[in-house]
């Protein structure tokens, strides 16, 4: 018989407390994991979806610099305009090696939808773009093809009839190419409401980012519906080198403006970390309370339980135990309530991943599309470890108690 | 060390063990002169509190001395630290306890193998079955220790102790949680490993009749030996 076969039977002994301390243990590991797969696939669906913008840096209004992410990754809230020639100005610049204009307005769908769930999807993005420096910008977008999808094309240049929807967007309305599109806008500077109905020329294919729930019409036109024809909501702008002194040298020229904001991703991506930080800390906090609850717990376990086994002990002493056998014995028990519910614990972070990441979308607005909980081999691995030792270190004083008692007291104490 | 029959195995000269109890001083052992020899089956009796355990605990190296000097199997034992007693013990000697002290949640077998696990032997389960086969439970190998009664348990215990081929085996009230003929036959049982293996058995036992089944019977009063009689074996 080895050590570890006896410290198994000894925890198997009170099944019922070893299977609490061991879901304890694994509750706190999977909130870790959660918490641990949230902060890895958060970072990487927003620098997905930054990637995925197609442009390093933009030109909006001046603004809240949250309003400005957002603006960015979710393409809808808090819009402001600035003056369609700053794109004529910028464009001239030498640095620049792409540069797109683009206008966002919102749409009601208002007696246009086909749902009643008026609540949450009540309102479409509308997006005005010039198609040939979009496309520039986002070379992977492509139109759905396959079943049920009839082959689709950008609307012409001068169109005032025709829009390209994507992916969520077609799915939501369940429309395909040739269905209209109804969209009801309230022009800037008046207060009658005026509904468009416009000829669907193709459906893009996912793509994981905004883009999936707008709909896209010729700037010019996005403009005229909203009666803003000599605005934009931003300029999206691909430099030839990008850097630190780039973006900084590039500012300097364009920040003279007094209406506009250079935003860059990286800034972004700072504003959203830090949006999301708060969050992540509370989240972290209550891991760390919830595996410093578990260690007490184990520790408490373990002690409990040597104490009830204080004569035997004793007698294992007698029968020509080490101190460090007993030490041993003790610490593996320990060991193994921690790697089991190391184990316990990750498997339930993957199996549960999907709830935690609904749960963490209905709390807070993330700004990204995609997973945004990814738990890898490395984090899987990781909690293991950290599993493995925190039975180290919470095994040691109970191993140590007990490995402290003498023989002859510890058999008359367990009498 | 080889011992020749009938050396002294145990040897203790004016052995003190002496316990604070808030402020008094008791003096569980004032003073006690003891030689126990090879093959030899000797009883310890005595009132309660009289110092019996403490005796057998100091002879067993579960307990050190607080004066005097005690030698095992030639070995001098002043001064050893716990692992240095453990050191000592492991493999020299057996314990069986008035409670049996079994571990519940291991079979039959591996409570008569958990000492070789401590002494790194491996263990060997045709051995095993011949140990138990020794104590009449062969057939009780794979039972758990609820499943016996308190005779089998006592009888797994000193299979137990049996195990690792000690040289002295040490019985602190045996038969104080058995009935009158399951006590007796333990007792039997005792005889035979002292007849049969040459084993020293050292017991102690408020039970006068069995007591003189021994050698030797060693009477123990306030911490010290007030008589020693021949036994009846």
């Amino acid at each position: 018989m080895k050590h570890i076969t006896l410290a198994s039977k000894n925890l198997l002994r009170r099944p019922v407390r070893t299977v609490l301390t061991v879901s304890g243990v694994s509750l706190a590991v999977a909130v870790a994991v959660s918490l641990g797969g949230f902060n890895l696939g958060y970072r990487e669906a927003l620098d997905r979806s930054i990637e995925r913008l197609g442009f390093q840096m933009m030109i909006m209004a001046k603004g809240c610099p949250y309003e400005a992410a957002t603006m960015m990754l979710k393409g809808g809230t808090g819009l402001l305009y600035l003056p369609a020639d700053i794109y004529n100005t910028v464009k001239s610049d030498p640095s620049i090696q792409s540069i797109t204009p683009i206008f966002v307005g919102i749409a009601a769908k208002e007696g246009s939808s086909i749902r009643d769930d008026v609540s949450t999807q009540s309102f479409s993005i509308i997006s005005g773009i010039d198609t040939e420096s979009f496309m520039t910008m986002k070379p992977w977008l492509k139109f759905k093809t396959g079943t049920g999808y009839d082959p689709g094309r950008w609307f012409e240049h001068n169109s005032t009839t025709e829009v390209v929807l994507g992916f969520e967007a077609a799915q939501y309305e369940q429309r395909k190419v040739g269905d209209s599109f109804y969209a009801t806008v309230t022009p800037n500077g008046q207060t009658e409401v005026k509904t468009h109905e416009f000829k669907i020329t193709g459906i893009l294919d996912r793509t994981g980012t905004q883009d999936d729930g707008t709909v896209f019409m010729p700037l010019k036109n996005a403009q005229s519906i909203f009666n803003r024809t000599n605005d934009l909501t931003i300029i999206g702008i691909k430099l030839k080198k990008f850097g630190a002194v780039e973006l900084r040298e590039f500012e300097g020229r364009w920040l003279k403006i007094p209406e506009v904001q250079v935003v860059s991703l990286e800034q972004v991506k700072g504003t959203l970390v830090s949006l999301v930080g708060t969050a992540q800390v509370m989240i972290a906090a209550v891991a760390i309370i919830a595996v410093i609850v578990a260690v007490i717990g184990v520790v408490n376990t373990i002690l409990m339980s040597v104490y009830e086994r204080t004569g035997e002990i004793g007698v294992m002493k007698a029968l020509g135990a080490y101190r460090s056998d007993i030490f041993r014995l003790i610490w593996l028990e320990t060991l193994a309530v921690c790697t089991t519910g190391g184990l316990l614990g990750c498997l339930i972070a993957i199996v549960g991943a999907s709830v935690v990441e609904a749960a963490i979308r209905g709390l807070i607005n993330l700004g990204v599309q995609g997973s945004i909980v990814r738990i890898t081999p490395g984090l899987i691995g990781g909690a293991l470890v950290a599993s493995i030792l925190l039975g180290f270190f919470a095994g040691l004083y109970p191993a140590w108690r007990a490995a402290s008692m003498r023989p002859i007291e510890a058999i008359r104490e367990g009498e | 060390m080889s011992q020749t029959p009938h050396s002294v195995i145990i040897r203790g000269r004016g052995l003190k063990r002496y316990y604070r109890r808030g402020i008094e001083t008791v003096k569980a052992l004032d003073g006690v002169d003891i030689d126990i020899h090879t093959g030899e089956m000797v009883s310890i009796v005595g009132p309660s509190g009289s110092g019996k355990t403490t005796l057998v605990n100091l002879l067993s190296c579960l307990d050190a001395p607080s004066a005097g000097e005690l030698s095992l199997d030639g070995k001098l034992l002043a001064g050893l630290a716990e692992d240095r007693l453990a050191g000592v013990r492991r493999g020299l000697l057996g314990f069986i306890f008035q409670k049996f002290h079994l571990i519940p949640t291991l079979t039959v077998a591996e409570n008569v193998e958990l000492p070789l696990m401590f002494l790194n032997r491996p263990t060997d389960r045709k051995a095993t079955l011949a140990v138990l086969t020794s104590v009449g439970l062969a057939s009780r190998a794979d039972h758990r220790p609820k499943e016996l009664s308190g005779g089998e348990m006592q009888r797994v215990a000193v299979a137990r102790a049996l195990i690792t081929n000690p040289k002295v085996m040490i019985a602190d009230e045996p038969t104080g949680n058995l009935d009158k003929a399951t006590g007796e036959a333990i007792f039997s049982l005792l005889h035979s490993l002292v007849k049969n293996q040459g084993l020293t058995v050292i017991i102690t036992t408020h039970n006068l009749a069995l007591a003189y089944q021994a050698d030797r019977i060693i009477t123990i009063e306030d911490g010290r030996i007030v008589k020693e009689e021949r036994g009846e074996r």
